[in-house]
């Protein structure tokens, strides 16, 4: 054991379609990665580059190409199947639709690997799966048919589903597609509790690059045939994120590590106000394409007046001013002015 | 605590709702069995179909022969059939995950239906009537099994070699259109006498065997149905599809290969013994579903085991036509009488029940 305290140790893996040896097909090959105990970690890479391979060779779902994963200090390949259901548990992207199955009975077959030839749960299982239920939230939906509930209620009945499984390591393919924007940052803290509290190891593909990078132990950034680990921070830091958008017309922005769009550039502005005010018109005048400059310059400026009951906002041009009561009113302005 | 009395509500009164519903749908197949023993075109008073079943025999020696040689064997056989049919078609449809499956649906009864139309059109003219009339029932059962035996071995052979579920499921259809290909060649060359002899077959009968045969049939019956109760468990995580119930633990290919094995054994002996009775498998499981609201298989496989006996039960009584000296083939009953209680039930739902999208 090192002194990460590794769950799960990733040497040299390729994995990709067909038998190991010279018929296989490497989607993604030269893996060598780190999971440590209670820790949150999102795979993230381009559509294609190979994440859910990675994830379903890891949960033993298909074979390795070459390589080794150990899990707990032995190769995944010698645990026996239920010795390895008790270990790893996946929920992948499919949409279950099983009429007549309710929830309580959906999360129940995550004992499966613990129960008998009957599959009838004793009352230890009883405990776990609504224990399980409870930690997702979904106490009120036990009864409930699984097709009848929202897709965020279902993904949260499938992450209780493998939390009843009762494994260290959780894989999730891709957990908050489908899933408005509350409902992403729900499974996502209800991931982190489960870290937390529970000292799960979880790992999960996402797109969802703003949320991931805030809210994440580690990434495993798969990019051009190279993977990289480190804390989203480091990521940021090194530069490796923006490999990702490198050939695209999307830029990040280093001091605030979000995301915009490459926009056509307009001209140059002056802008004079304080506070939230003109922290939001700021994003505004950006997304119109121009450069903020704080020197007073003869071009155009903006000053914002918040001494009023209701803030206005000042265009100054060539000595003409204009007033406007909303930034929506603004941006009509600044578009007559440059048009 | 949560979990007491989360037990109590939840599992009890699910549980006490679906046994009930297993005491009357047993109710309701003594009844039956009791009403398929009287009926037929010689009337034999209830009172005497009383006693013979319980003291064994009877002093009108005429109705005896009838009763036990003749009645017993043949509700007997259609509560076998039943049962059989309708847990094949459960299986199919839960391995499949495709409402739409059914006992047939590896192309077991194309094969079946080959080594019979073989027998009976191919082979038959090396052999006199009378040694056909001689042999035929049980050359009949064999040519079926060794035609059902032989697709069964293609599926086997391929699912060991195939990941994707619907990749075998395409195959399975395929196999059965080429052996049901064949068979229309075999028809288009055969004797008109011979060409009446398979349509009889393939219209399926329950009244052909004797006690002897029953003899083979009721442990084949038996040992499928034992299978079928044993993998419960396996085919409760296939709902989920093959992905999950890999991560549960389930040794997919076995589980696949014994459930194939287990549905040809009860398809296939049926099959062989009765010959094509359709329309039972695909839906029984359905009714049941519904009926019991509920997808475990723990309670599946008995109440459509009952459910589709008391459907067999009924088909025969309708199909001896009381009243009339002339019998329907059981074959064109199930289905007349089935299809219209499935469109109801859809209808009522108003959704097509499936156990996956």
């Amino acid at each position: 054991m090192d002194i990460n305290n590794n769950i799960l140790v990733i040497e040299g893996l390729s994995v990709g379609y067909g038998e190991p040896g010279a018929a296989g097909k490497p989607v993604f090959s030269g893996i060598s990665l780190r999971a440590g105990k209670g820790e949150s970690i999102a795979v993230i890479g381009k559509n294609g580059v190979g994440k859910s391979t990675l994830l379903r060779t890891i949960g033993r779902l298909q074979k390795p190409l070459g390589g080794k994963i150990h899990v707990k200090g032995s190769d995944i390949m010698h645990y026996k199947r239920n010795a390895f259901a008790r270990l790893i548990s996946f929920v992948s992207t499919e949409t279950i639709h099983v009429s007549n199955m309710s929830v309580f009975h959906l999360v129940s077959m995550g004992r499966y690997p613990y129960t008998g030839w009957t599959g009838k749960l004793g009352d230890d299982d009883y405990t776990i799966v609504n224990e399980a239920v409870h930690l997702a939230g979904i106490d009120d939906l036990k009864c409930k048919p699984i097709n009848e509930v929202s897709d965020g209620e279902r993904q949260r009945a499938m992450i209780a589903r493998a939390l009843a499984q009762d494994t260290e390591i959780i894989i999730l393919d891709e957990p908050t597609a489908f899933l408005d924007l509350p409902g992403k940052y729900e499974i996502i803290r209800l991931l982190n509790e489960l870290t937390a509290n529970k000292g799960k190891t979880i790992i999960f593909s996402s797109h969802d690059l703003n949320i991931t990078l805030q809210e994440t132990d580690k990434i495993w950034l798969m990019h051009n045939n190279k993977i990289t680990e480190g804390a989203p921070e480091d990521l940021i830091i090194n530069k490796d994120i923006y490999s990702l958008f490198k050939d695209s017309r999307i830029s990040f922005n280093f001091e605030s590590g979000d995301f915009r769009l490459a926009r056509r550039k307009v001209g140059k502005i002056t802008l004079k106000g304080e506070g939230p005010l003109k922290y939001w018109t700021q994003r505004a005048l950006e997304r119109l394409g121009y450069e903020i400059c704080d020197e007073p310059d003869e071009g155009t400026s903006v000053l914002i007046n918040d001494k009023n009951k209701t803030a206005e906002w000042i265009v100054m041009k060539k000595g003409i001013e204009i007033k406007c009561n909303s930034i929506y009113n603004l941006s009509l302005h600044l578009r007559n002015i440059n048009s | 605590m949560i979990s007491w009395e989360a037990k109590t509500k939840l599992d009890k009164r699910i549980n006490n709702r679906i046994v009930l519903i297993l005491v009357i749908l047993t109710g309701l197949l003594i009844i039956l069995f009791v009403a398929d023993l009287c009926a037929g075109p010689v009337k034999i008073p209830v009172r005497d179909i009383f006693s013979m079943l319980l003291t064994g025999n009877s002093e009108n020696q005429i109705w005896a022969t009838i009763f036990f040689d003749f009645r017993i064997p043949k509700a007997v056989t259609a509560v076998m059939a039943g049962a059989a049919l309708s847990v094949a078609g459960l299986q199919m449809q839960t391995i499949f995950r495709n409402p739409l499956a059914g006992p047939y649906v590896l192309g077991i009864s194309a094969g079946a239906s080959l080594g019979v139309a073989l027998l009976v059109m191919g082979f038959s003219s090396y052999l006199t009537s009378q040694s056909v009339n001689y042999f035929g029932n049980w050359a009949q059962i064999i040519a079926a099994c060794m035609g059902a035996g032989l697709v069964l071995f293609l599926i086997l052979a391929v699912s060991a070699r195939v990941q994707d579920i619907m990749t075998i499921l395409i195959l399975g259809i395929l196999f059965g259109s080429a052996t049901s290909a064949i068979v229309s060649i075999i028809q288009y060359f055969s004797h008109q006498s011979m060409l009446k002899a398979f349509v009889v077959w393939s219209m399926g009968s329950l009244g052909n065997l004797s006690a002897q045969q029953l003899n083979i049939l009721i442990p084949c019956i038996i040992t499928g149905l034992f299978f079928s109760f044993i993998f419960s468990k396996i085919l409760n995580a296939l709902l989920l599809g093959e992905t999950y119930a890999r991560s549960l633990g389930v040794n997919i290919k076995f589980a696949r290969i014994m459930l194939f094995i287990s549905t040809s054994i009860l398809a296939g002996s049926i099959m062989a013994f009765c010959g094509p009775i359709g329309f039972v498998g695909i839906a029984v499981p359905h009714i049941v579903r519904i009926l019991m609201k509920c997808a475990n298989h723990y309670w599946l496989i008995p109440g459509s085991m009952i459910t589709g006996a008391i459907m067999l039960l009924v088909s025969d009584i309708v199909s001896i036509l009381p009243g009339f000296d002339a019998m329907l083939p059981v074959n064109s009953v199930t289905a007349l009488l089935g299809i219209p209680v499935v469109i109801w039930i859809i209808l009522q739902n108003k959704k097509i029940t499936s156990i996956s999208q």
